[in-house]
């Protein structure tokens, strides 16, 4: 059967479809649902367009609940499970972070006081998303709070995409939200798709691969992003609990049944560590990672095996 | 910076200076990552039920292998293997008429091999070399081959070609009452001839779909040197006995087409035909069918059935028509005219926990073929595969 690519800038990113269908008619229509489903998904979760039900849930902190789709609703609900389990190294109000008070990027030559660090990151907790169920509501508790989706938006879109490819008879494919990635089904030659991990410095190149099917793949890293303070390797990454930047990981690639769960995962484990992290991802069913600290050492899970 | 201090670890680092503690997670935490995210991506499984089923197994089920590309992102494969079989035939016997002491001869045949070869992934290219070398009691090869294989742009077809050449010895075992002197021990010094076969062989698979897979096969084999074998006989017109003279030079041709198509999960059916020429004036047609079925996960059965039409050599004579002004000839019937049926079934087993829950042993094949040759040559072949992890 042939494969069938699209590439389509979508989410502030770039997605890239990839179908292998015996319908060559029927190819270009399958591909546009997917585009459609993405499109979908941005419009619910984008924080740029005032109308969409984050923004009015952003725009309604420290005021009132505000009543979203059941999708919407149930997304953070699974996202402030993450947020539980990764003892808030994940959490959805990281876009409560004030950045006045200190923004950090790659020019940065020193790192603020610990306690302007802590003042940065006072609006971000969780806890402080009230989710009603019976209402179907979502109330930020306090004035200024913010939530976004940037953990964990790339890797629902990609797992819907997927499905709606697979209710409409698609049983073979890729879709990679720019490295956050699910597979199903098989390659044209009937094998197990090949997927690169992107090397911790150049994220064009793969220092290393795999084939499987069936699973979804993410990786976050700091490429050539990060600044050197006082000798130290600094990630753009902030620490939603300290309000510092973090240190020590270069690269983290989450392996998972669901593309969500993988996205939502790689950063939390970036932020507690490699240490907190694999001890984590050791408790997860079906959940494997592997993390490329500063000195390019990589450590896994143990569900991992080097060939 | 070098990545070759990536070594696959599970330890503590001391490079990060995180403040987060590792926890043990609660059974309910886990069940609720579970159940939100189990069902692989289906969204009805992601819209939200608190995980209300119980989960049994929190094992790490999922199992991933990594490969590691060097710089050039390629991949290697090293392989190095040492083959030891023996085996026994009653025919070989037959070399000493008069020193057939024992029930049957059997030998010990060792060939140790070494083949690298290289996957560019992303131009689809592969290339390798190997060396083999085989021992035998008559018989000692030293073998050399190249390997290129590239995969069309769709990866859906793949041309290979190999470049082989066997540098072989030898040794005339002459049948006894051809031997000059008296030389009755079993391991005398005979002398060596060489022979030298260089192959070219070209080939292309085509996955057409998921289903069916094609291959078009061509080799084009020249051998030098001595090409009977020393122990075959051949009576003339006259009664008297020689060794098989054969010209020492022969090029074969075979030319080859293979279609496997896979029907379900339980049946493959793969057909074989060749088409073979050589500069001896023999010509043959090969189509073999096999039908491999598997009974349930553990168990398969695979009856085959080979048909060859052979036009024979015109150096090939039967007993006593030779004549003596003849420059070549030979009487082996494997280079005559004939139509031959091979028929049989294998049966394999590979049970989860070993065959006779031997670990590692990890299949079983037991095959029966049956050989009947026009010529009046009638075989059964049993053959037993065990494969040893």
């Amino acid at each position: 059967m042939p494969e069938y690519k699209r590439r389509e800038r979508l989410m502030g990113n770039q997605f890239e479809f990839t179908i292998v269908v015996d319908a060559p008619n029927h190819a270009p229509a399958l591909l546009d649902l997917a585009v459609q489903e993405i499109a979908r998904i941005e419009a619910l979760l984008t924080t740029y367009a005032p109308t969409s039900q984050t923004n009015l849930i952003n725009q309604q902190a420290g005021l009132q609940p505000v009543a979203v789709d059941a999708e919407l609703f149930q997304l953070i609900q699974r996202a402030n499970t993450i947020s539980r389990i990764t003892n808030g190294a994940f959490d959805l109000s990281y876009g409560s972070i004030d950045k006045r008070l200190w923004n950090f990027d790659t020019q940065m030559d020193a790192l603020p006081d610990l306690a302007t660090a802590k003042k940065m990151v006072r609006l971000i907790d969780y806890r402080n998303i009230v989710l009603d169920e019976a209402n179907q509501t979502v109330f930020l508790k306090h004035k200024g709070m913010r939530i976004g989706f940037g953990g964990i938006g790339k890797g629902y879109a990609a797992a819907c995409a997927k499905n709606v490819l697979i209710k409409a008879g698609v049983q073979n494919g890729i879709v990679n939200a720019s490295g956050d990635l699910c597979t199903w089904g098989y390659q044209e030659n009937g094998q197990a798709w090949t997927i690169g991990i992107a090397h911790p410095d150049d994220r064009n190149k793969a220092f290393s691969g795999m084939h499987i099917s069936g699973l979804a793949v993410a990786t976050s890293g700091n490429y050539e992003k990060f600044a050197m303070i006082a000798g130290k390797k600094y990630s753009h990454t902030i620490d939603p609990k300290t309000g510092l930047p973090i240190q020590g990981t270069k690269s983290v690639t989450v392996i998972a049944n669901n593309a969500e769960l993988a996205d939502a995962l790689t950063t939390p484990i970036a932020v507690m560590g490699i240490k907190a992290g694999l001890a984590l991802v050791e408790q997860l069913p079906n959940v494997a990672c592997i993390i490329i600290d500063d000195c390019n050492q990589m450590y896994t899970s143990s569900n991992i095996k080097c060939a | 910076m070098a990545l070759c201090k990536l070594i696959a670890s599970f330890s503590q680092s001391a490079t990060d200076s995180s403040h987060y503690q590792s926890r043990k997670l609660s059974i309910d935490e886990i069940n609720l990552v579970s159940s939100y995210y189990q069902q692989n991506g289906n969204n009805s499984a992601v819209t939200g039920g608190i995980g209300t089923e119980k989960l049994n197994d929190i094992s790490n089920n999922l199992d991933i292998r990594l490969f590691m590309f060097d710089r050039k992102k390629r991949k290697n494969i090293f392989d190095v293997e040492i083959g030891i079989d023996h085996y026994t035939s009653a025919s070989s016997d037959k070399i000493d008429l008069k020193a057939n002491s024992s029930a049957s001869y059997a030998d010990t045949r060792i060939y140790p091999s070494v083949n690298w070869s290289r996957e560019h992934e992303q131009k689809g290219t592969t290339i390798g070399a190997g060396l083999s070398f085989s021992n035998e009691f008559d018989y000692q090869s030293k073998g050399i081959n190249l390997l290129f294989a590239k995969k069309t742009a769709d990866k859906n077809g793949e041309f290979t070609a190999k470049l082989q050449a066997y540098l072989d010895q030898v040794s005339l075992v002459t049948p006894t009452e051809l031997r000059s002197g008296g030389g009755f021990g079993e391991h005398e010094d005979y002398g060596t001839a060489n022979r030298n076969t260089f192959a070219a062989s070209l080939s292309y698979t085509q996955i057409i779909n998921t289903r069916l897979q094609v291959a078009f096969l061509a080799d084009l084999i020249q051998q030098n040197g001595y090409l009977g074998l020393p122990f075959h006989r051949v009576y003339f017109t006259d009664g008297s006995v020689h060794q098989e003279n054969l010209p020492d030079s022969r090029l074969k041709i075979p030319l080859g087409f293979r279609a496997n198509y896979f029907a379900g999960d339980r049946l493959i059916i793969r057909s074989y035909y060749r088409f073979y020429t050589d500069n001896w004036g023999i010509s043959a047609h090969t189509a073999d069918l096999e039908l491999p079925v598997k009974i349930n996960p553990f168990f398969s059965i695979s009856p085959f059935y080979r048909f060859t039409h052979q036009k024979g050599t015109r150096y090939f004579a039967p007993y006593e028509v030779h004549k003596a002004t003849e420059t070549y000839y030979t009487s082996n019937y494997d280079l005559s005219s004939f139509n031959s049926h091979f028929m049989g079934a294998g049966f394999r087993w590979s049970p989860v926990k070993g065959v006779f829950g031997i670990a590692h042993l990890q299949s079983m094949e037991l095959r029966y073929g049956h050989y009947n040759r026009s010529t009046g040559l009638q075989s059964n072949i049993v053959s037993l595969n065990l494969r040893y992890k």
